[in-house]
Protein backbone atom coordinates (compact mmCIF):
# COMPACT_ATOMS: atom_id res chain seq x y z
CA UNK A 1 0.00 0.00 0.00
CA UNK A 2 2.99 2.50 1.08
CA UNK A 3 5.46 2.62 -1.67
CA UNK A 4 8.80 4.47 -2.00
CA UNK A 5 8.38 8.45 -2.05
CA UNK A 6 4.88 8.35 -1.22
CA UNK A 7 4.44 10.80 1.27
CA UNK A 8 1.60 10.57 3.74
CA UNK A 9 -0.40 13.71 5.40
CA UNK A 10 -1.35 12.10 9.20
CA UNK A 11 -4.24 13.81 10.59
CA UNK A 12 -5.75 14.09 14.37
CA UNK A 13 -9.42 13.79 13.45
CA UNK A 14 -11.85 11.40 11.74
CA UNK A 15 -13.63 14.10 10.97
CA UNK A 16 -10.87 16.50 9.18
CA UNK A 17 -9.23 13.43 7.63
CA UNK A 18 -12.79 12.64 5.77
CA UNK A 19 -13.59 16.38 5.34
CA UNK A 20 -10.18 16.74 3.78
CA UNK A 21 -10.74 13.69 1.54
CA UNK A 22 -13.81 15.16 0.32
CA UNK A 23 -12.34 18.32 -1.03
CA UNK A 24 -9.21 16.90 -2.34
CA UNK A 25 -11.35 14.16 -3.96
CA UNK A 26 -13.30 16.90 -5.39
CA UNK A 27 -10.59 18.74 -7.16
CA UNK A 28 -9.38 15.47 -8.88
CA UNK A 29 -6.45 14.74 -7.03
CA UNK A 30 -5.11 11.22 -7.18
CA UNK A 31 -5.17 10.31 -3.37
CA UNK A 32 -5.81 7.67 -1.08
CA UNK A 33 -7.15 7.91 2.38
CA UNK A 34 -5.51 4.51 4.22
CA UNK A 35 -5.27 2.98 7.99
CA UNK A 36 -2.03 5.05 8.86
CA UNK A 37 0.80 2.32 9.84
CA UNK A 38 0.87 1.14 13.33
CA UNK A 39 4.69 2.61 12.78
CA UNK A 40 2.96 6.92 13.00
CA UNK A 41 1.52 7.31 16.18
CA UNK A 42 -1.83 8.95 15.33
CA UNK A 43 -5.12 9.88 17.36
CA UNK A 44 -7.62 9.02 14.52
CA UNK A 45 -5.43 6.33 12.49
CA UNK A 46 -6.04 7.69 9.37
CA UNK A 47 -3.55 9.27 6.71
CA UNK A 48 -3.80 10.30 3.13
CA UNK A 49 -1.49 8.51 0.83
CA UNK A 50 0.16 10.79 -2.36
CA UNK A 51 2.73 11.45 -4.55
CA UNK A 52 5.20 14.15 -4.09
CA UNK A 53 4.46 15.69 -7.28
CA UNK A 54 0.94 17.03 -6.05
CA UNK A 55 2.60 17.44 -2.50
CA UNK A 56 2.42 21.38 -3.34
CA UNK A 57 -1.06 21.52 -4.24
CA UNK A 58 -2.22 19.51 -1.68
CA UNK A 59 -0.50 21.56 1.33
CA UNK A 60 -2.31 24.49 -0.65
CA UNK A 61 -5.74 23.23 -0.72
CA UNK A 62 -5.73 22.05 2.82
CA UNK A 63 -4.13 25.37 4.42
CA UNK A 64 -6.60 27.09 2.46
CA UNK A 65 -9.72 25.11 4.11
CA UNK A 66 -8.06 24.93 7.39
CA UNK A 67 -7.40 21.65 7.41
CA UNK A 68 -3.83 21.33 7.67
CA UNK A 69 -2.43 17.89 9.22
CA UNK A 70 -0.48 16.89 12.24
CA UNK A 71 2.30 16.04 9.87
CA UNK A 72 3.53 14.64 6.51
CA UNK A 73 5.67 11.92 6.05
CA UNK A 74 7.63 10.41 3.67
CA UNK A 75 8.26 6.57 3.34
CA UNK A 76 12.19 6.63 2.13
CA UNK A 77 14.32 3.29 2.13
CA UNK A 78 12.22 1.33 4.46
CA UNK A 79 11.52 4.33 7.12
CA UNK A 80 9.01 7.17 7.57
CA UNK A 81 10.60 10.76 7.32
CA UNK A 82 8.88 13.73 8.51
CA UNK A 83 9.21 16.33 5.77
CA UNK A 84 6.42 18.69 7.39
CA UNK A 85 5.02 19.51 11.22
CA UNK A 86 2.25 21.41 11.97
CA UNK A 87 4.00 24.11 13.78
CA UNK A 88 0.13 24.73 15.76
CA UNK A 89 -0.11 20.93 17.27
CA UNK A 90 1.94 20.60 20.08
CA UNK B 1 -19.68 -38.59 -24.27
CA UNK B 2 -22.77 -37.00 -22.76
CA UNK B 3 -23.18 -33.35 -23.91
CA UNK B 4 -25.46 -30.81 -22.03
CA UNK B 5 -26.80 -27.82 -23.41
CA UNK B 6 -26.35 -24.96 -20.32
CA UNK B 7 -27.14 -22.20 -22.39
CA UNK B 8 -29.39 -19.29 -21.87
CA UNK B 9 -29.93 -20.56 -18.30
CA UNK B 10 -29.71 -18.56 -15.67
CA UNK B 11 -27.21 -18.64 -13.01
CA UNK B 12 -26.34 -20.70 -11.07
CA UNK B 13 -28.59 -23.32 -13.02
CA UNK B 14 -25.64 -24.23 -15.19
CA UNK B 15 -23.30 -24.92 -12.27
CA UNK B 16 -26.00 -27.00 -11.09
CA UNK B 17 -26.67 -29.25 -13.99
CA UNK B 18 -22.80 -30.11 -14.30
CA UNK B 19 -22.96 -31.24 -11.28
CA UNK B 20 -26.12 -33.50 -11.45
CA UNK B 21 -24.33 -35.26 -14.47
CA UNK B 22 -20.93 -35.58 -13.09
CA UNK B 23 -22.17 -37.44 -10.03
CA UNK B 24 -23.40 -39.88 -12.79
CA UNK B 25 -20.47 -39.71 -15.37
CA UNK B 26 -16.78 -39.00 -14.85
CA UNK B 27 -16.68 -37.02 -18.39
CA UNK B 28 -19.08 -34.52 -19.78
CA UNK B 29 -19.38 -31.88 -22.29
CA UNK B 30 -21.24 -28.78 -21.43
CA UNK B 31 -22.34 -25.92 -23.72
CA UNK B 32 -22.31 -22.83 -22.02
CA UNK B 33 -22.51 -18.78 -22.69
CA UNK B 34 -19.71 -16.62 -22.17
CA UNK B 35 -18.91 -15.00 -19.08
CA UNK B 36 -20.07 -15.60 -15.68
CA UNK B 37 -21.90 -19.04 -16.81
CA UNK B 38 -18.41 -20.55 -18.33
CA UNK B 39 -16.37 -19.12 -15.11
CA UNK B 40 -18.13 -20.45 -12.53
CA UNK B 41 -18.52 -24.29 -14.66
CA UNK B 42 -14.84 -24.36 -15.18
CA UNK B 43 -14.05 -23.10 -11.86
CA UNK B 44 -16.53 -25.84 -10.07
CA UNK B 45 -15.20 -28.59 -12.07
CA UNK B 46 -11.28 -27.49 -11.55
CA UNK B 47 -12.01 -27.44 -8.02
CA UNK B 48 -13.52 -30.86 -7.94
CA UNK B 49 -10.04 -32.29 -9.00
CA UNK B 50 -11.20 -32.46 -12.96
CA UNK B 51 -9.81 -31.61 -16.36
CA UNK B 52 -10.95 -28.46 -18.01
CA UNK B 53 -10.65 -27.80 -21.48
CA UNK B 54 -12.30 -24.73 -23.05
CA UNK B 55 -12.73 -23.92 -26.62
CA UNK B 56 -15.13 -21.50 -28.49
CA UNK B 57 -17.89 -23.34 -30.84
CA UNK B 58 -19.62 -22.39 -34.03
CA UNK B 59 -22.56 -20.60 -32.28
CA UNK B 60 -20.49 -18.37 -30.43
CA UNK B 61 -21.21 -20.03 -27.11
CA UNK B 62 -18.49 -22.42 -25.23
CA UNK B 63 -18.21 -26.00 -25.51
CA UNK B 64 -16.38 -27.05 -21.74
CA UNK B 65 -14.80 -30.86 -21.81
CA UNK B 66 -14.29 -31.87 -18.35
CA UNK B 67 -12.60 -35.03 -18.00
CA UNK B 68 -11.51 -36.70 -14.66
CA UNK B 69 -7.74 -36.08 -14.07
CA UNK B 70 -6.28 -39.73 -12.70
CA UNK B 71 -2.89 -37.62 -12.11
CA UNK B 72 -5.00 -34.97 -9.55
CA UNK B 73 -4.81 -35.66 -6.15
CA UNK B 74 -7.93 -35.15 -3.77
CA UNK B 75 -10.04 -32.48 -4.88
CA UNK B 76 -9.39 -29.41 -3.84
CA UNK B 77 -12.86 -28.73 -2.18
CA UNK B 78 -12.35 -31.38 0.24
CA UNK B 79 -8.73 -30.85 0.61
CA UNK B 80 -9.33 -27.89 2.49
CA UNK B 81 -6.74 -26.15 5.41
CA UNK B 82 -8.36 -26.80 9.00
CA UNK B 83 -7.74 -22.92 9.25
CA UNK B 84 -10.16 -21.57 6.35
CA UNK B 85 -11.70 -18.88 7.20
CA UNK B 86 -14.14 -17.32 4.71
CA UNK B 87 -14.72 -13.54 5.61
CA UNK B 88 -18.40 -12.81 4.21
CA UNK B 89 -18.53 -9.14 3.07
CA UNK B 90 -23.11 -8.06 2.32
CA UNK B 91 -22.13 -4.45 2.40
CA UNK B 92 -19.94 -1.82 1.09
CA UNK B 93 -20.13 -0.20 5.18
CA UNK B 94 -18.70 -1.13 8.06
CA UNK B 95 -22.09 -1.35 10.96
CA UNK B 96 -24.70 1.16 11.48
CA UNK B 97 -24.55 4.54 11.49
CA UNK B 98 -23.34 7.66 8.87
CA UNK B 99 -22.80 6.41 5.74
CA UNK B 100 -19.62 8.43 5.28
CA UNK B 101 -17.98 6.46 8.23
CA UNK B 102 -19.04 3.38 7.29
CA UNK B 103 -17.29 3.35 3.75
CA UNK B 104 -14.23 4.61 5.68
CA UNK B 105 -14.58 1.44 8.12
CA UNK B 106 -14.80 -0.58 5.04
CA UNK B 107 -11.89 0.97 3.37
CA UNK B 108 -10.12 0.69 5.90
CA UNK B 109 -10.90 -2.49 7.10
CA UNK B 110 -9.74 -4.01 3.89
CA UNK B 111 -6.52 -2.22 3.64
CA UNK B 112 -5.24 -3.03 7.36
CA UNK B 113 -5.95 -7.33 6.09
CA UNK B 114 -2.73 -6.35 4.41
CA UNK B 115 -0.95 -5.92 7.29
CA UNK B 116 -2.67 -9.14 9.05
CA UNK B 117 -0.53 -12.57 9.72
CA UNK B 118 -3.90 -14.40 9.46
CA UNK B 119 -5.27 -13.82 6.52
CA UNK B 120 -9.08 -15.47 5.50
CA UNK B 121 -8.69 -18.22 2.81
CA UNK B 122 -11.74 -16.34 0.50
CA UNK B 123 -13.45 -13.19 0.95
CA UNK B 124 -16.88 -13.55 -0.37
CA UNK B 125 -18.68 -10.42 -1.43
CA UNK B 126 -22.28 -10.10 -1.87
CA UNK B 127 -25.25 -7.01 -1.88
CA UNK B 128 -23.86 -3.69 -2.24
CA UNK B 129 -20.59 -5.48 -1.27
CA UNK B 130 -19.92 -5.85 -5.28
CA UNK B 131 -18.91 -1.77 -4.78
CA UNK B 132 -15.78 -2.62 -3.31
CA UNK B 133 -14.59 -5.14 -6.42
CA UNK B 134 -15.83 -3.22 -8.83
CA UNK B 135 -14.16 0.32 -11.02
CA UNK B 136 -14.30 3.34 -8.72
CA UNK B 137 -13.69 0.92 -5.50
CA UNK B 138 -11.28 2.62 -3.37
CA UNK B 139 -10.41 -0.66 -1.93
CA UNK B 140 -9.40 -2.09 -5.25
CA UNK B 141 -5.44 -1.51 -4.50
CA UNK B 142 -5.47 -3.49 -1.38
CA UNK B 143 -7.92 -6.42 -2.75
CA UNK B 144 -5.71 -7.31 -5.76
CA UNK B 145 -2.96 -7.76 -3.38
CA UNK B 146 -4.88 -10.06 -1.39
CA UNK B 147 -5.74 -11.69 -4.44
CA UNK B 148 -2.15 -11.94 -5.09
CA UNK B 149 -1.40 -13.35 -2.08
CA UNK B 150 -3.52 -15.87 -2.68
CA UNK B 151 -6.66 -14.68 -1.02
CA UNK B 152 -9.30 -16.20 -3.51
CA UNK B 153 -11.80 -12.59 -4.25
CA UNK B 154 -15.18 -13.64 -5.10
CA UNK B 155 -18.02 -11.17 -6.18
CA UNK B 156 -22.07 -12.69 -6.06
CA UNK B 157 -22.65 -12.43 -9.66
CA UNK B 158 -26.38 -12.32 -9.36
CA UNK B 159 -25.73 -9.26 -7.35
CA UNK B 160 -22.97 -7.97 -9.95
CA UNK B 161 -26.07 -7.93 -12.63
CA UNK B 162 -28.69 -6.20 -10.43
CA UNK B 163 -26.72 -3.38 -9.68
CA UNK B 164 -25.50 -3.54 -13.66
CA UNK B 165 -22.22 -3.66 -12.72
CA UNK B 166 -21.42 -6.83 -14.56
CA UNK B 167 -18.19 -5.70 -16.67
CA UNK B 168 -16.97 -3.45 -14.37
CA UNK B 169 -15.35 -5.89 -11.76
CA UNK B 170 -11.79 -5.35 -11.33
CA UNK B 171 -11.07 -8.24 -9.12
CA UNK B 172 -11.59 -11.91 -8.20
CA UNK B 173 -14.03 -13.91 -10.27
CA UNK B 174 -17.73 -14.45 -10.45
CA UNK B 175 -19.38 -16.70 -8.31
CA UNK B 176 -22.75 -18.33 -8.09
CA UNK B 177 -25.10 -18.93 -5.07
CA UNK B 178 -24.20 -22.48 -5.01
CA UNK B 179 -20.09 -21.59 -4.42
CA UNK B 180 -20.99 -19.58 -2.17
CA UNK B 181 -23.02 -21.97 0.00
CA UNK B 182 -20.73 -24.79 -0.24
CA UNK B 183 -17.77 -21.94 0.48
CA UNK B 184 -20.42 -20.75 3.59
CA UNK B 185 -20.61 -24.68 4.76
CA UNK B 186 -17.38 -25.56 4.65
CA UNK B 187 -15.38 -23.14 6.09
CA UNK B 188 -14.21 -23.86 9.91
CA UNK B 189 -14.84 -20.46 10.39
CA UNK B 190 -17.33 -17.80 8.55
CA UNK B 191 -16.97 -13.84 9.43
CA UNK B 192 -19.87 -11.98 8.29
CA UNK B 193 -19.22 -8.04 7.97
Amino acid sequence: MIEEGHLLAVFNSAHRVMKAENILKAMNLPILIIPAPSKLQTDCGMAIRFSEDILDRIMEVLASEKLLPEFVTRYEGGQFVRVWTNSSHP
Amino acid sequence: MKCIDCRNMACPAPVISVKKALEEQGELQVLLDNGAPRENVARFARNRGFLVSEEQDETEGWALTITSDKNAEKPRVSNRLSNDRVLLITSNRLGEGPEELGSLLMKTFIHTLLETSDQPASILFLNSGIYLTTEGSEALEALEKLNDMGVEILSCGLCLDFFERKDKLRVGNTTNMLTTAENLLRATQVITL
